[in-house]
């Protein structure tokens, strides 16, 4: 147990989940350094003013609790040292001082409030270490935005330790067949809360959020060919995006939001085109030979990545954003696609064929080392959290199709159960 | 457009009558034939009794008997059941290799014979859908089912079908003919399947 002093300060599900198989671990990303602690928060009990709906106040804290659980960089003080700490009502600096002896580097205390269908929480983080107040924040909203105002307060506190915001309020867009047919559906990044958000009964494919996360593009075969389609999640907005003739597929918005990049052709071609999010003309940007699907634009739009068969087998190459200047990415591979560029411009994961399965690959664009994580069964359709600090792929190592995200150490853990479940597309909010 | 090449699809017609096992008698109002591997003593239905207005355009049936005086096109109609129309499997499916949408020897050999046919009925119009294995990504599946479905058709079109009587669809690999996850399945769901829908 090498990783003992690492894994002791890590929630109780990552323990369950995510120790190494025998002899091999299927680490996706490193993200956190080796022997990296997590900072340890004391959460102090909240009191509740008159007014306050108590199950609002104790649905709030537990889906608090459970998403800081669920980081590598932060964690509530486990409640069986909490217990320990007396609240002295009449000396705060000494409760402060009782919560730091249980192992508490920072302590969150608030106050509930509420009245009618509304709840309030202020809440304090202090810094143990100086002794100031660290951030002070109050959320409202109505009693069934609790969840909600857990998800924004642990998103802050994330962002708080690491400069990123938490991927708490983030959702992965995914197709199912759980109802029938394969529909587009939308979770959780967990894989809670999941919601079917298409009902056309025939095939509904690759789902792809616009950045800030208004818009879902895919493709459906609603009315027979499949076609390009785009959706407001909130509802009230379907319509199509293109009805050119070919497949219609792999749509991937622009960082700016403006674009749709997708595959389509006539006559048994497929090629790169693009068509402006808000709907028009659709515009052809490659002239290969064969196939060429799965556009990703670059983090900067500067640049797009698609799979090409021009050379004989599937390939990633990459041009500008024009259209020009393409050339070939992976040479290593008997096979590649599904690209997605990461968050940081410089890395891309995709999927690889290693003895007859797929596997994730990720390839460094710095210094073009491409590293294959191995996993069991076939690993495929990688797809980058907002923050790029957790990959969603999808594994059929329960002998069905399912999704797996990686935990905070890398490894994965599966999210969805029901039916099939394929194609992730995650975005830090819907709006 | 299909006038000038009517006499030698037809001759190719009945060779493909021949070679598919069948013996081409004449047949009268068929309701649901058979599959063709298990109608050994019965031919396809002839083409239809030329309709109101579609006279000038399928002038095929009343040349072919004369041609051919062993009768091999009956004069009888198709059925006007399209599900019961496309059980029978007049039109046959080419399968396809791994990763791949050229066509095989097999699968021209089939395509002429189903040409053949189609041009016998030119009333006759087709959706050809590409399908594939489950061996690659759904969108690169997508592709290249849309590759197949395509080069059927452009393989039936060098063979004098007219090209605005088939269209064609991709379903990569989300409608798989064989459910199982070996090769025994894998070749059976790479191939174009031909939809008759309009007769």
């Amino acid at each position: 147990m090498k990783n003992a002093p690492l894994l002791v300060g890590i929630a109780a599900f990552v323990l369950a989940s995510a120790l190494p198989a025998a002899g091999q671990e299927e680490v996706y990303l490193k993200v956190t350094s080796p022997g990296l602690s997590r900072v340890m928060i004391g959460l102090a009990p909240f009191p509740s003013r008159p007014g306050t709906d108590p199950e609002a106040a104790a649905t709030l804290l537990t889906a608090l609790r459970k998403d800081l659980d669920q980081t590598a960089v932060a964690g509530f003080v486990p409640e069986e040292s909490a217990k320990l700490v007396v609240v002295d009502p009449s000396n705060a600096l000494l409760t402060r001082q009782r919560w730091r002896a249980v192992g508490a580097q920072f302590l969150l205390d608030g106050t509930f409030s509420g009245a009618g269908n509304q709840v309030v929480l202020e809440v304090r983080l202090w810094d143990l270490t100086s002794g100031e107040v660290a951030y002070s924040r109050r959320l409202q909203g109505t009693v069934a935005l609790a969840p909600t105002i857990a998800h924004t307060l642990a998103n802050e506190l994330v962002h708080l330790f690491t400069g990123r915001p938490g991927p708490f309020l983030s959702r992965i867009a995914f197709v199912s067949d759980r109802s029938g047919a394969k529909e587009i559906w939308v979770m959780r990044w967990d894989g809670s809360e999941a919601q079917q958000l298409t009902s056309h009964r025939s095939i509904a494919l690759s789902p792809a959020w616009s950045p800030d996360g208004e818009w879902l593009a895919f493709t459906s075969f609603l009315r027979g060919d499949p076609q390009l389609f785009i959706l407001r999640p909130t509802g009230g907005y379907f319509k199509p995006l293109s009805t050119l003739p070919g497949v219609n597929s792999s749509a991937n918005f622009s960082p700016d939001g403006k674009l749709i990049a997708f595959a389509t052709g006539d006559a048994g071609n497929t090629d790169i085109w693009i068509v402006p999010a808000a709907g028009g003309t659709p515009e052809r940007l490659t002239h290969t030979l064969g196939i060429s699907t799965q556009p990703a634009w670059s983090p900067n739009g500067r640049q797009i990545v698609f799979t090409s068969a021009a050379g004989g087998s599937p390939q990633l190459y990459v041009m500008d954003s024009e259209g020009t200047n393409v050339r070939r990415l992976t040479f290593e591979d008997k096979f590649a696609d599904e690209a997605a560029w990461a968050p940081d411009g410089v890395r891309i994961a995709y999927t690889t064929l290693v003895e007859n399965l797929f596997q994730v690959a990720i390839l460094d664009l710095r210094t073009n080392i491409r590293t294959v994580v191995a996993g069991p069964g076939s690993n495929e359709s990688p797809c980058w959290s907002p923050d790029g600090t957790m990959l969603a792929f999808v594994s059929n190592r329960t002998g069905t199709r399912q999704i797996f995200i990686t935990d905070p150490v890398g490894r994965p853990r599966q999210i969805t159960t029901d039916g099939n479940n394929i194609q992730p597309a995650w975005v830090a909010q819907v709006q | 457009m299909s006038g000038p090449l009517i006499s030698k699809p037809l001759t190719f017609a009945l060779c493909a009558c021949v070679a598919l096992g069948l013996s081409c008698t004449h047949r009268k109002a068929v309701e649901a034939p058979p599959p063709p591997t298990e109608a050994t003593a019965e031919a396809p239905p002839a083409p239809l009794q030329p309709g109101p207005g579609t006279t000038q355009a399928r002038p095929e049936p009343s040349v072919a008997p004369a041609e051919h005086p062993e009768g091999g096109v009956a004069s009888t109609e198709l059925p006007t059941d399209l599900a019961v129309l496309n059980k029978a499997m007049y039109i046959k499916d080419p399968l396809f290799d791994t990763n791949s949408a050229e066509l095989r020897p097999d699968a021209r050999e089939i395509l002429a014979a189903d040409a053949s046919w189609l041009k016998a009925y030119s009333t006759v119009k087709i959706l050809i859908e590409g399908h594939c294995d489950e061996r690659n990504t759904e969108e690169y599946n997508l592709a290249l089912g849309w590759r197949r479905a395509n080069a059927a058709k452009a393989y039936l079109v060098s063979l004098g079908v007219s090209a605005e009587r088939v269209a064609t669809i991709s379903y990569g690999e989300e409608r798989p003919f064989a459910t199982c996850h070996d090769e025994s399945c894998w070749s059976q769901n790479r191939r174009v399947h031909f939809v008759i829908t309009a007769r």
